[in-house]
């Protein structure tokens, strides 16, 4: 690979991390609008389906969400909704409006973003009624506490914040009634990556250390040392994107030992391929036909790059490590 | 836990159907003001007062129609009419999200129930009238009767006529011809990025057609002692790296032959100029440039994978539809010192092919379902013996004795294929008797493979392996369709 590598300075570094929220809604928005899966709020962030997909990046896509929602509603049902979860780098993620339909809401659904994001989301909530409707419905007073860079509600609060000034994150959560003894299932998709692994160790210390019993879902990059992963890593570099955490992304073991060697009790974790053959396979069928795939090798090769990390402490004894796919 | 919704609804029943029909107003309202978010907020809050009414439905529906949420259009048309099933807008709200759908001959079922009901409505006529063209033309296309027919486009071009402006300074042909100079500058052209004037491209267009025409299904050359020719496997609108393969190898000659196997366009951002280019070397070359049809070359993948929406919005879908009439007479396999057989795809789902049937083939068309055309485009080598269903849900997976029964039959050595990306370049399988080549490096910017060639020489036919690698291009994402270039998978 190239040995010359330019500087990509933090700001610009920033942003770039920032537009790949834009990149998840796009790809997320297409991909339901073509029935991969429902999302009927969506749309609120990003009105127009936008320009086509290619079919592994729609089955990718799918494979992300379905795994993530598996392993999420598994610890809402084991707690039986008696927890928080907290969505590190939620991005314009509708999860929130998802569990308030399926009357699976937490106590408490916390997201945190860069302030400019945050700022955004906002925006939209404020201005589009099927978005701040539930909040008002789940919200015991009249009105909702809110500024530039939050919003605050009884069921529902966002947070703007930088994931790696971690002090920080912790004040304004606390702030906003997080209640560390409450099971919590912290998330994070494609966001550990864009940190330094120091950085990222920090934010799963903290939480090994803030919640005694809580569920960690890390959803990223896996694999990343062969062609592949090169590529990848060289295609976003170009981007001005870096992936500064590609270390802990070298296998299945450096995304479990992240987690074992901060404070949590158990780790597991398995790439998207085979993820995509543990979901339930009627449906794999189903949105397989919506789209025909030219080049198998294409979605193995993606899906073989990502993987679903789960790691688990649980001083309440709920069962928490028996969650799994 | 939801007790704050439950309020909030027994509240609303309290204040009764009345309210219903302010909030259906109000989103008429804001539908008249194209607010199609809040009308669709309202028509949802009318539908909880009043779930029953199919007005509100219909009208959602039409609200989820453009904010191109066809799925929900679709649903809620449905349910307005379970509701109301004499309800004349259900129909065409229905007929409508299924057009958008591309369901065409549901929609056109719809339409007639409309017609039927207001024989006198203009609309409703020629809206059925639209759709059952669509419709017609849809079982046009897939009718397999050899006899049927078809109109060409080239019949309704007259290219005489169209006239090349005098600030364009690209490449023309020459006298009409395709010449050695006209190929340099077009490539040159190509590679800076400018468009060849549509009148080239028809002139080249209906030139190839007719060349091609004239071919048999299954091309048999001979290669004397002293000839060789280079053999590529898939291209995918990777032109710098076609460019790239004739800067490493030369360009095509008389003793530079070529065979480029298949899958010219798609998925890559310059499909248009790779197909051209090819083509051009065709005319230039007929008898040591050889094209063999790959699963690209067909309208089913150039919809979905990015050619035709290149052409179109490079040039018109008229000339699309003349890409789709030159790719059905691409031969389909090729046979080299009756010892080689190069296809794209691979082997049959049935034993007993032979090299006389390849030649029957009526390859004019759209490939089948099924059958030994399909199989010449579709399949893959298996490792292990028999016959699989092919992973790609079309044709089949061979193995090695299907392999080996096929070229005893035939008397041959071997075949070469593409079809499938692979990391070095080529591979190859069942001893020795199945190659696979495939010239996309790096393809579609993601797998970072190498790509390959062969040469074969006329004299010991043993093939050679040479491999490369991607080289830079501009950064331009293929027409209408956002590529992996742009999307770099999760993030």
């Amino acid at each position: 690979m190239a040995a010359r590598q330019p500087y990509i300075d933090s700001d610009t570094s920033d942003e770039a991390v920032r537009a790949t929220c834009d990149d998840a809604t796009i790809c997320k928005r297409f991909a339901s609008s073509k029935s991969y899966w429902k999302d009927p709020y969506i749309q609120y962030f990003v009105r127009s389906v936008g320009e086509r997909k290619a079919p592994e990046i729609n089955r990718g896509y799918y494979a992300r969400v379905q795994g993530v929602n598996h392993l999420l509603d598994a610890f809402l049902r084991k707690t039986q909704c008696d927890c928080q979860v907290i969505n590190l780098g939620a991005g314009l993620d509708t999860t929130f409006w998802r569990l308030k339909d399926e009357n699976l809401m937490p106590r408490k659904f916390f997201e945190v973003d860069f302030p400019t994001v945050v700022a955004r989301k906002i925006h939209n909530i404020k201005t589009k009624p099927p978005l701040s409707k539930p909040l008002i419905e789940t919200h015991s007073t009249d009105s909702l506490l809110l500024d530039a860079h939050s919003l605050d509600s009884d069921r529902y609060c966002i947070i703007g914040a930088d994931l790696r000034d971690i002090s920080n994150l912790d004040e304004k959560l606390k702030k906003f009634q997080l209640n560390p003894e409450l099971p919590t299932l912290l998330l994070s998709e494609c966001v550990l990556v864009y940190m330094t692994p120091s950085q990222s160790s920090n934010v799963v210390h903290w939480a090994a250390e803030t919640f005694p019993t809580a569920m960690f879902v890390n959803y990223e990059q896996v694999n990343m040392s062969d062609r592949f992963g090169q590529v990848m890593i060289e295609n976003l570099r170009r981007r001005q994107c870096n992936l500064a955490g590609v270390e802990a992304c070298q296998s299945l073991d450096t995304q479990r030992e992240r987690f074992l060697k901060t404070g949590w009790e158990q780790s597991d974790a398995l790439d998207m391929m085979t993820v995509y053959s543990m979901l339930p396979q009627d449906d794999v069928a189903r949105i397989e036909r919506l789209e025909f795939l030219d080049e198998r090798e294409l979605l193995q090769q993606l899906l073989q790059h990502y993987s679903i990390c789960w790691a688990t402490k649980d001083k309440l004894k709920l069962g928490l490590s028996q969650l799994a796919f | 836990m939801a007790y704050g919704s439950e309020y909030g609804s027994e509240k609303k029943m309290a204040e009764g159907g009345n309210d219903a029909e302010l909030l259906k107003e109000k989103a008429n309202k804001y539908f008249k003001e194209k607010d199609y978010e809040n009308a669709i907020k309202y028509y949802s809050e009318a539908l909880e007062v009043n779930p029953t009414n199919a007005v509100y439905y219909s009208n959602r529906s039409l609200a989820y129609l453009r904010t191109e949420c066809y799925g929900y259009a679709l649903a809620d048309a449905t349910k307005a009419l379970e509701i109301d099933k004499n309800y004349i807008k259900g129909y065409y709200r229905r007929a409508t999200s299924n057009m958008a759908l591309g369901k065409f001959k549901a929609a056109l079922k719809d339409y007639d129930t409309v017609v039927k009901v207001r024989p006198n409505d203009k609309d409703a006529k020629m809206k059925y009238q639209e759709c059952n063209k669509i419709v017609k033309q849809k079982a046009f296309e897939r009718a397999i009767a050899s006899d049927e027919i078809k109109k060409s486009v080239v019949d309704s071009l007259d290219i005489e006529s169209m006239t090349i402006e005098d600030d364009y300074d690209g490449p023309k042909l020459e006298d009409g011809k395709v010449t050695e100079t006209f190929m340099k500058d077009m490539m040159d052209w190509f590679k800076d990025q400018k468009k060849l004037h549509r009148k080239c491209a028809y002139q080249i267009l209906v030139q190839v057609k007719d060349l091609l025409s004239k071919l048999p299904s299954l091309v048999e050359i001979t290669l004397k002692e002293t000839e060789k020719i280079t053999i590529c496997g898939d291209t995918h609108g990777q032109y710098y790296d076609l460019l790239n393969i004739f800067k490493l190898n030369g360009l095509p000659s008389e003793t530079n032959p070529y065979l480029f196997n298949g899958d010219f366009v798609d998925r890559g951002s310059f499909s248009l100029e790779v197909i051209l280019t090819l083509f051009g070397f065709k005319l230039l070359h007929p008898d040591i440039f050889f094209l063999l049809r790959g699963n690209h070359e067909t309208d089913n993948m150039n919809q979905m994978y990015g050619f035709e929406g290149e052409v179109k919005a490079k040039y018109t879908a008229q000339m699309f539809q003349l890409f789709s009439e030159v790719f059905q007479w691409l031969p389909l396999a090729q046979c080299i010192n009756g010892k080689v057989l190069v296809m794209h795809g691979g082997l049959f789902s049935e034993d007993g092919v032979t090299l006389e049937d390849l030649r029957k083939v009526e390859r004019n068309r759209q490939p089948p379902d099924s059958g030994p055309m399909c199989d010449l485009l579709w399949s893959d080598p298996q490792p292990q013996n028999g016959r699989s269903v092919s992973k790609r849900g079309v044709s089949c997976q061979f193995g090695p004795d299907v392999t080996e029964r096929f070229l005893e039959q035939n008397n041959l050595d071997f075949i070469v294929r593409s079809h499938e990306v692979k990391t070095e370049g080529y591979e190859v399988t069942h001893s020795g008797k199945c190659i696979t080549v495939f010239s996309a490096p790096n393809y579609c910017d993601q797998m970072g493979n190498k790509g390959a060639y062969i040469h074969l020489r006329g004299s010991d036919l043993k093939p050679e392996f040479h491999q490369f690698t991607a080289v830079p291009h501009p950064n331009v994402k293929p027409m209408a369709y956002a590529n992996s270039l742009m999307q770099m998978g999760m993030m």
